[in-house]
C-alpha cells in the first residue's frame, strides 16, 4: 500500500495542507480561510486534500504528518510540529535547491530566511508584533480602495509614477490613503506607493539575514504582482518563481520532513 | 518539556506583585521597604536594622499611557513600566527610592519620579563609567553619603558594625542562589530557567529576612533531589538586559530549549560571588560592585564581557545563546551587535530578541525559539 506524507500549515488568514508521495512528489493540496477553531481549520483542509488523492483514506492513514504555522500545535493527528521558518525553508529548497533566500510575507508575518546549501536555515528575521506589510495591512488597504487584492495589484502595474506613502502603521496608512485619494492622486500612482512602503520594509528584514541569488518570495502575499515588481527594484535582484504555489511553500515543506523521514 | 513541580507557590506568589505580601509583612511590623532600580545599588546597605531593599519590578503593567506623556520615544520599557506603576500609586507604600546613575533612562525615571512621585527619601548614586582606584574611591564616598542619609532620615544604624552584619546575611543569601544556579548546569537539572528567574526575583524583591530561611530549605531539597528535567531539546544560555518576567523564559522553554545559565541584569551579572567580610563595609561594597558587576554601561570592558559570556557557555554547556535586549536600551543595543559576532565566530549560534518588558506576541516569541532551535538542528 503507497505511502503518503501531509504538511498543514495553519496561518493566521489561511489554512493549508500539502500532500507527498512517497517519491517527494506533491500529489494533492489545498487552501481554505482560517476558521475560529484551528482545529477544526486543519481537519478541513487536510480532509479536502486527502480526498482528492486515490488509495488515502482520512487524515489519520497519513504515513507522516507535520504541523506548521500559528496553529502548529493544534493540527490534528500530527505527529510532530515544525516551525514555519524551518518548512518555508524545507520546501522552497525542496522545489528548488538553489534557493538561498526567502522573504515570506504571510497574514501577520515578515520573514526573511537565509537558506543553506542543504537546504538548512542559516539565519532569519522577522518582523515585530505590528502588521505593518503583511495580508492584513494589505486587506485594510484593499477595503479604502473598494477593490480586491488582484485588482489593487493589477492597479499598482498601471502607475505613471509613485506617490510615497509614509505611514507603516496599518491604520495610519488607511487615513494617509484616504487624504491622498481625496487629493485626487491617481489611484493607480498610491497604489504603487503602497507597494513600495511595503518593498522597503522588507528591504530592511531581508538585509539583516543577507540577500543572496536565488531569491524567492513565497506567502500569501506572494501574488501580489506589484509588491513583487517593487521588491525586485528594492532589493535590487531578480525574484525567481517557484515552480509550485509559494503561499503553499510552508505546507509543502511541513510534508517533506515527513517524507524525510520514510 | 513541562515545566517540574516542587516549587511551592510561596515563591510564585511573591513575584506577581509590584511589592508583594512579604514587604507588606516586614512594613506591618515597623520595617520600612526601600526600592531600588539597579544592581549598583548595593543591597546590604539597605538591608540593615529598620529598613530593607526591594528591587523594582512592575509585574502585571499594561501599557504605559501616562508614562509615555513624561518620556521620549526612545525610552526603554522598564523606565516607562515603572514609572507607569509609580504614577498608578504601585510603590507609594515605599520608605523612599534609591536610585543609580547607570544609564540615561534611569536617571530619567529619577528626575520623573522626585518631582511627579516624591517619597520622603530620594536619593541617587552616581556611578562611574570605569574601574580603577580613583573610581573605588569616588564610589566609596557616594556610599558614604549614601549611608549618613540612610541614618539620618530613617534613624537607623548604618556604621560598620551593622555593614559587616549585613554583608554576612547577604553572602549567606548569594550562596543560596549561586547553589540554585549550579543546580542548572547538572545533565537533568532539578529547576528549569524560569523557575530559577522566579526564585531570583523573590529573593530580590522581598526583605531579605523574611526569604532566606524558605530559600534555603527549598535549595537543600533541590540538591538532594534526584529528580530533573531530562526531556529538553537543547541547553540555552539567556544573555542580555532586565529580564526580570519568568512568564518571558516560560514561553522561551515552552518550545523544549531549557534555559541553564544566563548572564543577564537580573540574574549572574549583579555578581552572585560573595562580599569580602574583611576591611572597612563601604570599601568592600564599593570595590565589590565596581569590580563584579559586568554591564555594558562600563566603558572599554567588552571583550572581558565577551569572554565571560564564552565561560558560561562551557560551565553550562549551552548548545545555543539567546541574546535578549529591550527595546531602546542603548546600553544594551550597542553591545549585542559585537556580541552576536564575537560567539558566531567561535561557533556558537546565537538568537537576537529584541523585547517590550511587558510580555506580547507570545506566538511569535515561540516561533523565535522554535526555528532557532530547528536551524541548530534540536
Amino acid at each position: 500500500m503507497p505511502k503518503f506524507f501531509g504538511g498543514c500549515d495553519l496561518g493566521s488568514t489561511t489554512g493549508k495542507a500539502v500532500i507527498v508521495n512517497e517519491r517527494g512528489e506533491v500529489v494533492s493540496s489545498a487552501l481554505i480561510r482560517s476558521k475560529i477553531d484551528p482545529t477544526e481549520t486543519g481537519r478541513e483542509v487536510l480532509g479536502l486534500a486527502c480526498r482528492q488523492v486515490d488509495g488515502l483514506g482520512e487524515i489519520k492513514d497519513l504515513a507522516y504528518l507535520v504541523g506548521t504555522g500559528y496553529g502548529r500545535n493544534e493540527v490534528p493527528f500530527a505527529n510532530e510540529n515544525v516551525s514555519e521558518i524551518t518548512c518555508h525553508a524545507v520546501g522552497a529548497h525542496h522545489t528548488d535547491p538553489a534557493v538561498r533566500t526567502i522573504v515570506d510575507i504571510g497574514g501577520q508575518d515578515i520573514k526573511a530566511i537565509a537558506v543553506s546549501d542543504e537546504g538548512s536555515v542559516l539565519e532569519f528575521a522577522m518582523n515585530d508584533k505590528c502588521a505593518a506589510g503583511t495580508g492584513r495591512f494589505y486587506e485594510a488597504v484593499v477595503r479604502t480602495f473598494d477593490l480586491s487584492l488582484d485588482e489593487f495589484s493589477e492597479l499598482s502595474l498601471k502607475a505613471k509614477k509613485v506617490v510615497p506613502v509614509t505611514s507603516q502603521c496599518t491604520v495610519f496608512a488607511e487615513s494617509e490613503l484616504v487624504s491622498l485619494l481625496y487629493k485626487r492622486h491617481p489611484p493607480a500612482d498610491i497604489a504603487a506607493g503602497v507597494q513600495l512602503s511595503v518593498a522597503k520594509r522588507v528591504f530592511t528584514l531581508a538585509r539583516r539575514v543577507g540577500i543572496r541569488p536565488k531569491l524567492v518570495v513565497t506567502g500569501g502575499c506572494s501574488k501580489n504582482k506589484g509588491l513583487l515588481k517593487a521588491l525586485n527594484k528594492v532589493l535590487r535582484m531578480e525574484i525567481e518563481p517557484l515552480s509550485f504555489d509559494p503561499q503553499m511553500m510552508g505546507a509543502l515543506g511541513a510534508a517533506v520532513i515527513g517524507w524525510k523521514k520514510r | 518539556m513541562k515545566q517540574p513541580a516542587g516549587i511551592p507557590t510561596f515563591f510564585k506568589n511573591l513575584v506577581e506583585e509590584p511589592l508583594n505580601a512579604m514587604v507588606e509583612k516586614a512594613q506591618d511590623s515597623g520595617q520600612r521597604a526601600i526600592g531600588y532600580t539597579c544592581s549598583y545599588v548595593p543591597r546590604p546597605l539597605l538591608d540593615v536594622e529598620g529598613i530593607f531593599g526591594v528591587r523594582l519590578r512592575a509585574p502585571g503593567v499594561s501599557g504605559t499611557p501616562m508614562a509615555d506623556t513624561y518620556l521620549s520615544n526612545v525610552i526603554c520599557s522598564l523606565t516607562r513600566s515603572i514609572m507607569e506603576l509609580a504614577l498608578e500609586g504601585a510603590y507609594s507604600n515605599l520608605g523612599g527610592w534609591v536610585f543609580a546613575s547607570s544609564c540615561d533612562h534611569m536617571r530619567r525615571l529619577y528626575d520623573n519620579l522626585d518631582y511627579l512621585e516624591p517619597l520622603d527619601f530620594v536619593h541617587i548614586l552616581d556611578v562611574p563609567h570605569k574601574r580603577g582606584e580613583a573610581a573605588t574611591a569616588w564610589m566609596k564616598e557616594e556610599l558614604e553619603m549614601l549611608a549618613e542619609k540612610l541614618a539620618e532620615h530613617f534613624g537607623v544604624d548604618t556604621g560598620r558594625g551593622a555593614l559587616a552584619i549585613s554583608i554576612k546575611e547577604h553572602n549567606r543569601l548569594l550562596a543560596i542562589l549561586r547553589g540554585l544556579d549550579r543546580l542548572r548546569r547538572r545533565d537533568a537539572p532539578p529547576l528549569s530557567g524560569t523557575q530559577y528567574q522566579m526564585l531570583m526575583m523573590a529573593a530580590t524583591s522581598s526583605p531579605r529576612n523574611l526569604v532566606i530561611e524558605p530559600l534555603e530549605s527549598l535549595y537543600k531539597e533541590l540538591e538532594n533531589s534526584s529528580d530533573g528535567i531530562d526531556d529538553y531539546r537543547a541547553r540555552l544560555l539567556l544573555a542580555g538586559s532586565n529580564c526580570d518576567d519568568p512568564g518571558y523564559i516560560r514561553v522561551i522553554e515552552s518550545t523544549g530549549g531549557l534555559v541553564v545559565g544566563d548572564r543577564t541584569c537580573t540574574g549572574s551579572i549583579p555578581a552572585l560571588k560573595p562580599v569580602s567580610e574583611e576591611g572597612d563595609p563601604l570599601e568592600v561594597l564599593a570595590s565589590h560592585s565596581l569590580d563584579n558587576i559586568s554591564c555594558p554601561r562600563m566603558m572599554e570592558e567588552f571583550g572581558a564581557r565577551a569572554q565571560e559570556i564564552l565561560e558560561a557557555v562551557k560551565l553550562t554547556r549551552a548548545d545555543g545563546v539567546v541574546l535578549e535586549t529591550m527595546k531602546f536600551c542603548d546600553t544594551w543595543g550597542v553591545e549585542a551587535s559585537p556580541l552576536v559576532s564575537v560567539l558566531r565566530e567561535q561557533g556558537i549560534p546565537v538568537l537576537r530578541l529584541e523585547r517590550e518588558y511587558a510580555m506580547s506576541s507570545e506566538g511569535q516569541l515561540q516561533t523565535r525559539v522554535q526555528a532557532f532551535l530547528e536551524s541548530m538542528g534540536r
